[in-house]
């Protein structure tokens, strides 16, 4: 065992702060690197060490492994931490690295080869019989893709074969579409992954999102640390999930944990991952994708759990065992996560960008909040439009609600339009609150989160606010050219 | 001052009238009443109107005024002058406009080419959403502001029509 004593963070934002923060409770050296555009960030301050990188635009240079591994060699980084998107799932960065003599903080090469190609991936379930929906896929059906897929029946899903996150994902519901969905799926499939490979899958109505998260280290030893739910979605993305998942009987939990512990096994997967599920209302549950990295919405599980995922990757990494075997994990209480995002909920989520003129985030008790942001930070296109994410424990689901509700009110971001408000109505919603969730749930419920009316006194007090903290309107030299002022009289 | 404020697509004519310290605000044709706007010890403001007070948080940049009052966040804009005679004119429908920055995908459509109304022009792509931009009505294509790869910001044109006559 070699102990890890310098990691190059290779991320931004919020999960490179996040990171660190861990790397500094364990009194592990960090350096990152950075974009210019990040060199006022809060992750970019408090980094001990720095290394500024270029590239064409901001995000080429976090893909850049040329230039992060010559970083890792001038600052004598032994680790890198990938975190999410950027180089994470990236198995020709894992090689190098380990090329290099650097340890990679996450699965083999093999590991993200296998899991981060979707097609190789089913196979593989298909090979172990593991539950898979019915799909085609574009490889092995060849030029009757398009016949076999349609085969399956409508709703179907086309999805990139390379792909995660949800891009350029198309519903077909009426087989006449069919052609033109597979010709956009592949399209934004060859602009997103280089790959314009896809596959067709059934698409099932109202079916949950559970996904399971999984350690392992290089021994053998596999542990679960239960579900979360990620079934609050909006364009195939999550915006709300919470772990443990609602009105789920504990048997079944108890498969599809299971089923996540045999998965890991099988394909011999080491460090973090998540093995993500579909749910159908029947109790039929069908493997779906497995994350090889650190999740967003890793939170929950830290939550209830108390364990610290990004320590337990330092640590399987450097090659220690587990510390706990499966009956040690212990979960308590209800924890639930709020991604806020940089997006205008009335115009169909459609990101937005702009200046935070005000930013603050209510932390402490029973609230973390996970964050790379600060005020008067410019929110712009060159990056995902997360903001922060919002997560709040409690003894119960409702106590963890009700402080989901608490912190979100205490919330503040001015200056750009938000999805705040938005989650605010969603967790107050009453089929939320029963736990009668689906990824379908925003879309069914669609009109109840639209913004509350305005009475007329709320209006006016609204007009008024405005009126008055505006220089256009108070400005007195402006003032001197009304007529109303040299005539004594303030009606016109 | 007179100005015209836009609230959840709504335009409102204020007037504020300064009377020695304090400020009345007519709202369009109402009476005016006696309006404060106060810093709480939290930083926070707090609104009074006649007999109506509640305590907002604001924020001013440039034309926009940004407000969270009543559990929600608004964004008010002070519409100039400029804009406010244009508002009167129909038309400005020659131009389809970035909804959003980012980048162009693909080209749907060629200069000089006749579309209708809703047809799929362009293709673009901001973070990991993919829209298509759609003719505001019938008409010739004059042309094309951007090639596919090629970046815009919010608000950029993309496309112009031939004015509706041709």
């Amino acid at each position: 065992m070699r102990k890890i004593k310098k990691v190059m963070i290779a991320n931004r934002g919020e999960i490179a702060c996040r990171i660190l923060r861990t790397l500094d409770r364990m009194g592990i050296a960090s350096v990152m690197v950075y974009h210019a555009v990040d060199a006022d960030s809060p992750a970019v301050r408090a980094a001990s060490e720095t290394v500024e990188i270029d590239g064409s635009t901001p995000v080429a240079a976090y893909l850049d492994m040329g230039r992060i591994i010559a970083a890792c060699q001038e600052t004598d980084a032994d680790a890198v931490h990938p975190g999410f998107g950027f180089l994470a799932e990236n198995a020709v960065f894992a090689t190098r690295l380990a090329h290099e003599g650097i340890k990679f903080i996450g699965p083999s090469p093999e590991n993200i080869e296998l899991m981060g190609n979707k097609i190789k991936a089913r196979s593989f379930c298909i090979d172990n019989g593991f539950p898979l929906a019915p799909s085609v896929t574009e490889a092995g059906a060849g030029e009757q893709f398009a016949v076999q897929a349609g085969k399956i029946g409508v709703p179907l899903l086309i999805k990139a074969a390379a792909g995660g996150g949800g891009k350029g994902m198309q519903i077909v519901r009426d087989l006449d579409n069919l052609e033109a969905a597979i010709q956009l799926a592949k399209a934004a499939a060859l602009r997103s992954f280089g790959d314009d490979v896809v596959y067709a899958e059934r698409y099932e109505e109202k079916p949950r999102h559970i996904e399971v998260q999984v350690l392992a280290d290089e021994f053998g030893n596999v542990v679960h640390l239960g579900e979360r739910e990620c079934s609050i979605q909006r364009r195939f993305q999550k915006i709300i999930e919470e772990s443990p998942a609602p009105r789920l009987e504990s048997d079944l939990r108890e498969r599809i944990c299971a089923t996540a512990v045999e998965i890991t096994r099988k394909a011999g997967y080491r460090n973090a991952g998540t093995v993500e599920f579909l749910l159908a209302p029947d109790g039929d549950f069908f493997f779906l994708e497995m994350n090889t990295r650190i999740q967003v919405e890793h939170p929950v599980t830290e939550m209830v759990t108390g364990i610290d995922l990004v320590e337990m990757q330092i640590r399987v990494a450097q090659g220690e065992y587990l510390p706990f075997n499966q009956d040690q994990v212990k979960t308590e209480g209800h924890a639930i996560e709020l991604r806020l995002y940089a997006e205008d909920p009335a115009n169909d989520f459609l990101p937005t960008t702009g200046p935070l003129l005000a930013y603050s985030l209510p932390v402490g008790g029973s609230v973390r909040v996970d964050d790379g942001f600060s005020e008067g930070m410019k929110v712009t296109s060159a990056f995902d439009p997360m903001l922060a994410k919002l997560i709040t424990h409690g003894a119960t689901r409702n106590e963890a609600i009700e402080r989901a509700r608490k912190a979100i009110a205490d919330t503040l971001v001015l200056g750009i339009t938000t999805n705040v408000d938005y989650l605010a109505r969603i967790i107050a919603h009453p089929a939320f609150a029963a736990g009668q969730i689906h990824t379908g749930f925003i879309p069914q419920y669609g009109n109840d989160f639209d913004s509350p009316l305005l009475t007329k006194d709320q209006r006016d007090l609204l007009l008024a606010a405005a009126a008055l903290s505006s220089r256009e309107f108070t400005n007195p030299e402006f003032e001197a050219i009304e007529p109303y002022t040299s005539i004594g009289n303030w009606r016109n | 001052m007179h100005h015209r404020l836009k609230l959840l697509d709504k335009y409102y004519d204020i007037t504020v009238h300064h009377r020695s310290a304090k400020h009345l605000v007519q709202i369009g044709d109402a009476e005016p009443r006696c309006a404060v706007l106060s810093v709480t010890d939290s930083g926070d403001h707090t609104i009074q109107l006649g007999e109506q007070r509640t305590r907002v948080c604001v924020k001013v940049k440039g034309e926009m005024v940004y407000i969270r009052a009543f559990g929600q966040t608004f964004d008010l804009r002070i519409v100039n002058p400029v804009e406010q005679a244009g508002l009167s004119v129909k038309g400005g429908s020659n131009k389809a406009r970035a909804p959003m920055p980012g980048v162009v995908v693909d080209i749907h459509v060629a200069e000089g080419e006749h579309i209708v109304k809703g047809q799929s022009m362009m293709a673009i792509e901001s973070m990991k959403i993919l829209t298509t931009i759609q003719a505001p009505r019938q008409g010739k294509v004059a042309k094309i502001h951007f090639a596919p790869g090629q970046s815009f910001e919010k608000g950029a044109i993309l496309v112009t029509l031939c004015p509706e006559d041709e």
